[in-house]
């Protein structure tokens, strides 16, 4: 297990609804906190990898922006990167490579996602647009959700899951959330309600996926000996990414109840690692929808096929399960600002790994994975984190 | 009855001939010439080998439904249609499609055949399935 960096500070808002406020007071926000967590000054600053603000954000070419705002000259590099759902994955696994290959000693990731002010019809206008093929699958009326109630239709017809062992998972994150400041969702809810929710894309109904939100992330990211000085270590000690050349409807039959790219991500950021999926102490995973989160769970080697339902309703994947899953209560009830939801996942997993979860903390936290995704689970990236120390060993 | 489109798809040059061919009653795709590999939506290049080198084929516009959800919360130009059925249709030529199934919730479940069923539509005609009754022998 080799150090590739360290992640010394970490900043967030509480996902939620900030319609009185503008995208960078936000971020300046968690930024400031994040690098007064970090024990260090704007002038540290290497890189900073910034996560592209919504289409519709008023303030365009927001990363140089925003280095102006708060008059942060930069050496190394400054980018603003979009990959959908895995936007906030990309920032922090540039800032992670930044460090790893020497060309800063600082790099930061951190990303402003506000949508709640525009209405959810006109959001999906945009966001319909990404699915498939904009001149062959669009015309049908798709929607960003759809393809992962494919997903719930084929998994639940192949291996007999039920509504019932399904519903866990939303019951189950939703717990995690009450004990989460930062969750957007935390009125408790039982698998009935799951059940009673007004449908959305059936069989996933309004509780099997996630609110619209607004939220704001940094990760201040540093050399492993800087990290030992500040006293502030977490470690990142592996990373897997794969896109499968798929975008969402692929144009050939393949198998809709296995993501192929989080098997293949999974496994090389183990191997980078040198650990296997049964060393990981819990997964702060993106999983949009509950049969996502199942699905995946399968994928990433935790659970044999065909069991993640039936382990979840039995709590394996609760706070004091076998693998607890999302303890920050997930993108259904932490909420879900897509672009910067993966650095939400980080700053959960530092939390988790520090021991400063409080109520959700996971007993004797040492190692655990992040994940995101983008389309249909067509590309994974992962990033496998250590409590410091442990890279050691 | 004919339909106006709430979101049509382009129409180029190239596309032209799978469009227009809806309008003759074909549904069509293109192959190559080199490697034989059908590939759906057709492409000017061969996704699998990347030659040009293609000729259009008629599909039989049957196969199975491998997955389907009913669509209630919909984007806001689709609202009016809503609900409706999104299916994925795996062609028995190798190709899948993203479409609707144009049937009630209660009488689907995957793998039941299905047959294409052009829409008479403005600006372009579209495709939907429907359930091939003849084609369920299995």
């Amino acid at each position: 297990m080799e150090t590739l960096a360290s992640v010394v500070g970490i900043g967030a808002l509480p996902v939620g609804k900030y319609n009185d406020v503008l995208e960078h007071e936000m971020l300046l926000r968690a930024l400031i906190e994040a690098m007064a967590d970090a024990g260090l000054s704007k002038h540290d600053i290497d890189a900073l990898a910034f996560c592209l603000p919504r289409p519709y954000a008023e303030q365009r070419y927001f990363g140089t922006f925003m280095a102006g705002y708060l008059e942060i000259p930069i050496d190394d590099i400054l980018v603003e990167v979009l990959g959908n759902g895995m936007t906030g994955g990309l920032a922090f696994d540039i800032a992670v490579d930044r460090v790893a290959t020497g060309k800063a000693k600082v790099a930061v990731a951190l990303g402003v996602n506000r949508e709640l002010h525009v209405p959810t019809g006109e959001h999906m206008h945009l966001s319909m647009r990404a699915v498939g093929d904009v001149d062959f699958h669009v015309p049908f009326g798709v929607t960003p959700i759809a393809w992962y109630a494919f997903n719930a239709t084929r998994y639940m017809h192949d291996y007999g899951l039920t509504r019932e062992q399904l519903a866990a998972i939303p019951v189950k994150n939703r717990r995690h959330a009450r004990l989460n400041p930062l969750a957007q969702l935390r009125k408790e809810i039982t698998v009935e309600d799951v059940l009673n929710a007004r449908p959305i894309v059936r069989p996933l109904g309004l509780l099997d996926v996630p609110p619209r939100s607004d939220g704001a992330v940094a990760i201040v990211v540093a050399r492993p000996d800087i990290a030992r000085s500040l006293g502030r270590g977490v470690d990142v000690v592996g990373r897997g990414f794969y896109h499968e050349g798929v975008h969402q409807v692929s144009s050939r039959p393949r198998d809709l109840t296995t993501f192929e790219s989080a098997q293949v991500a999974s496994a090389k950021a183990y191997k980078s690692a040198g650990i296997t999926a049964a060393d990981l102490d819990f997964a702060e995973v993106y999983a949009p929808c509950s049969i996502v989160e199942l699905i995946l769970t399968e994928s990433i080697g935790l659970f044999p096929k065909g069991t993640g339902g039936v382990a979840a309703a039995d709590g394996a994947t609760s706070i004091g399960g076998q693998v607890p899953i999302s303890p920050s209560g997930g993108l259904a009830s932490r909420g879900h600002p897509p672009h910067v939801t993966p650095l939400y996942n980080v700053y959960e997993a530092v939390q988790q790994l520090r021991g400063e979860a409080g109520d959700r903390q996971i007993a004797g936290a040492s190692i655990g994975a992040v994940t995101a995704e983008l389309g249909d689970y067509n590309a994974t990236m992962m990033h496998i984190l250590t409590s410091a120390g442990e890279a050691r060993s | 009855m004919t339909d106006t489109l709430a979101y049509p798809p382009r129409v180029t040059a190239f596309t032209a001939t799978f469009w227009d061919g809806l309008r003759e009653g074909k549904f069509r795709t293109t192959r190559c010439l080199r490697c034989r590999h059908i590939t759906f939506p057709p492409k000017p290049v061969c996704p699998e080998c990347w030659s040009d080198d293609l000729e259009w084929i008629d599909l039989s516009g049957r196969g199975i439904l491998r997955s389907y959800t009913e669509v209630s919360a919909a984007p806001a130009i689709f609202a009016a249609e809503a609900p409706y059925v999104l299916c994925l249709v795996d062609l028995d030529e190798g190709i899948r499609c993203l479409s609707r199934v144009l049937a009630d919730w209660d009488d689907l479940t995957p793998d039941l055949r299905v047959r294409v069923k052009i829409r008479e539509a403005e600006p372009t005609y579209l495709f939907d399935f429907v359930l091939d009754e003849e084609g369920e022998v299995r």
